[in-house]
């Protein structure tokens, strides 16, 4: 699903190149759930913006399902993105003033199918995470736990084979984190391959594989290697 | 696509209302000034004769004495601008040009013998019969007057469709008569209006002062001794000049020496008839010479309907100055715009993040909102038509009645205004889009 060898990432300002990531080799396959841990600052954030095609890499090569990205143009990377990769942040990131349903809409008007076929799809993926009756709502008008389900909802729409999310419950509490995670783990249970980085150990357990990333390297070789 | 980008836009400009009014209102005035220009300009330089263009020339001889010059009665090209009675009688001897007119323009009070009409001082063009062939202008009733009229006192009239319906109701009234000053003439003929803004047939008079309702025949002129309600100007030098005391001798006077108070047009379709024309003119010119009626060396000028307009200026250099001026506010107004604009659209960023993530590609962002700076556009487009009216109304307050009457916007400005508008929030636009279209999806998603 996911294959990545050598990954090199410079952040180069005037002054300081910082090394987000070096030599970061990781292989996710098809329906894994993996969890990422790691200090602040490591590289994960970086690391699921390259994996999630919004971010450039200076070295090594990547592969998403089979497809290699390198010397992809923009439109091309945009349309891998749009069909395969859902995203979830951590600030849920939903358009505030576009209501639930249109918020979900927006992966869909970018794939380009019909009025119904988009609609069947949204009323698909509120159903799923549970927010049917809030398809009219704003985003300001749910909680926190409500957003983030919308955002899930969003993700899902497209039916994409791999979600990424860059710590799903960092703004929710504990009883809606859990929320979160089931529903995640119900997801993953259907067929999507999963990579979410979290600060939770426990959420992080709860995955089927935990990788972490120190400076910009996954630490844990025996871990890396028991693919 | 499209239509969704349009509702995006919509909706972009109504939560920011005050920055995209801003914005709105700035293109507009800029738009409506510049449009208020152009309309004036595009007035001023309408030629209403166009399609003759290749076909008929005003004339203008070097005939002005070797006196101190007054440049007052001469064109740019150094010419008088209008023509002697004597020399004009002498052109139309000439069978060359398809058509030859000289003409005038006079005034009457114009009434009726049964009074139904209040009795009104008009602008009347005497000229000779030629002109409703060489400017084109149809019968609707009768036809022009004879040869003879050009030459004898016939008391004969023409009138424009306006006219005989103010005075006829419209009717056919080929036969009936109407007074002049009193005195009665046969109408022979009534035309279609020939009303050119500018009036490039006589531009003696301004801009527009050159059209009237009511034609007479050229042969009028002793009988009636008949001075041009307009322009007229003598050079007589000499020593031994006598003006003559006689009324009628003096009107002779006038007529056979060097005052000019004559338009001359030439239907000359093809380049033989024109050299031959210039021949005839060259040849008189010669001779005239001979005997002193002429002074200065040979010169002539034959000009068509637009270098006639220019010619006479009636596109003045304020008019351009200040058009290029407008269109200057328009730009300043435009780089305004593109500062509200990137002000807004940089505040959107992080909505074009999530998008990007949601696999929008640069280009989907770029038209989002570039399309977005077009509605600004149209909305401006439309409202700087509504200002520009208001601008134009302004300038006819400022002008003279016969100007006022023609400044108004047609189809051609307004679609003019729209695109003008829609191009400069499209310029205006570009820049930001781009801007917000280049930025890492990453780095904006970072920012929220
Ligand atoms: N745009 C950037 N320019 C310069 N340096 C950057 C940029 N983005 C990230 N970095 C640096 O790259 C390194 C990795 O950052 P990253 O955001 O991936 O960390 P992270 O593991 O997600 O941390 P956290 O847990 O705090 O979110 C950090 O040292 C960071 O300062
Ligand atoms: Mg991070």
């Amino acid at each position: 699903m996911l294959k990545m060898e050598h990954i090199a990432k410079v952040f180069r300002t005037d002054t300081v190149a910082t090394h987000a990531l070096r030599d970061f080799s990781l292989h996710v396959k098809a329906g894994e759930f993996v969890s990422v841990t790691g200090p602040s600052g490591a590289g994960k954030t970086t690391f699921l913006n390259i994996a999630g095609l919004l971010e450039p890499f200076d070295g090594g090569s990547y592969q998403l399902d089979g497809i290699s990205v390198h010397g992809l143009s923009d439109s091309q990377r945009s349309k891998l993105r749009n069909e395969k990769i859902g995203f979830i942040f951590q600030g849920f990131n939903l358009i505030p003033d576009l209501n639930i349903f249109d918020n979900v809409d927006v992966p869909l008007r970018y794939r380009g199918f019909g009025r119904a076929e988009r609609k069947r799809r949204i009323e698909d993926a509120l159903a799923k995470v549970g927010l049917s009756a809030r398809a009219k709502h704003l985003p300001s008008q749910l909680s926190g736990g409500q957003q983030q389900r919308a955002a899930i909802a969003r993700a899902l729409a497209g039916e994409p084979a791999f979600l990424l999310a860059d710590e799903p419950t960092g703004n929710l509490d504990t009883t809606m984190a859990r929320q979160v995670m089931e529903l995640l783990e119900q997801i993953n249970s259907q067929g999507t391959t999963i990579v979410m980085v979290t600060h939770d150990p426990e959420l992080a357990r709860r995955a089927q594989r935990n990788i972490q990333i120190v400076d910009g390297e996954v630490a844990d070789l025996t871990l890396r290697q028991a693919v | 696509m499209f239509a969704y980008y349009m509702h995006l836009a919509w909706r972009s400009v109504k939560r920011t209302p005050v920055i995209s009014s801003l914005m709105i209102l700035t293109l507009a005035v800029g738009v409506a000034v510049s449009m208020t220009m152009v309309t004036l300009q595009h007035v001023m330089s309408n030629n209403g004769l166009a399609e003759q263009n290749n076909r008929i020339y005003a004339l203008q001889l070097n005939s002005a004495s070797t006196g101190p010059a007054s440049s007052t009665n001469t064109l740019k090209n150094g010419l008088p601008y209008l023509l002697s009675y004597r020399t004009a009688m002498a052109l139309l001897d000439s069978n060359i040009p398809e058509h030859q007119i000289a003409m005038h323009r006079w005034a009457a009070a114009v009434s009726l013998q049964d009074n139904r009409v209040k009795p009104s001082k008009e602008v009347i063009r005497v000229t000779t019969k030629d002109f409703f062939a060489l400017f084109g202008v149809p019968f609707i009733y009768g036809k022009v007057w004879d040869k003879q009229a050009d030459y004898d006192a016939q008391y004969q009239v023409v009138l424009d469709r306006p006219t005989n319906e103010r005075l006829f109701n419209g009717e056919n009234s080929v036969g009936r008569s109407i007074q002049l000053n009193g005195k009665p003439y046969q109408i022979v003929g009534i035309v279609e209006e020939f009303a050119p803004q500018p009036s490039v047939q006589d531009l003696s008079q301004g801009a527009f002062g050159g059209n009237a309702g009511i034609y007479l025949p050229f042969g009028l002129h002793r009988a009636l001794s008949m001075m041009p309600y307009g322009t007229m100007s003598c050079s007589i030098t000499g020593d031994n000049i006598q003006f003559p005391t006689d009324p009628v001798e003096q009107y002779n006077f006038i007529l056979q020496n060097r005052c000019f108070w004559l338009q001359y047009w030439a239907e000359l379709p093809t380049a033989q008839s024109k050299t031959a024309f210039v021949d005839y003119v060259t040849g008189y010119y010669e001779e005239q010479r001979k005997n002193d009626f002429f002074e200065r060396e040979f010169k002539y000028a034959l000009s068509t309907p637009s270098e006639w307009l220019e010619l006479n200026g009636v596109v003045s250099n304020d008019t351009r100055v200040m058009t290029w001026m407008a269109l200057t506010f328009l730009v300043v107004c435009i780089i305004n715009s593109i500062a509200l604009l990137l002000a807004k659209l940089l505040r959107q960023s992080s909505e074009a993040g999530v998008r990007r993530a949601l696999g929008a590609s640069r280009s989907a962002i770029f038209s989002q909102n570039l399309l977005e700076s077009g509605l600004i556009g149209i909305l401006g487009g439309v409202l700087g038509i509504g200002f520009s009216q208001l601008g134009l109304g302004f300038v006819r307050m400022l002008v003279s009645r016969d100007e006022a009457q023609v400044v108004y916007s047609d189809a051609y400005t307004i679609a003019i205004t729209v695109l003008l508008a829609l191009l400069a929030s499209m310029l205006a636009g570009c820049y930001p889009a781009w801007r917000i279209s280049k930025t890492s999806p990453a780095q904006s998603l970072k920012s929220q």
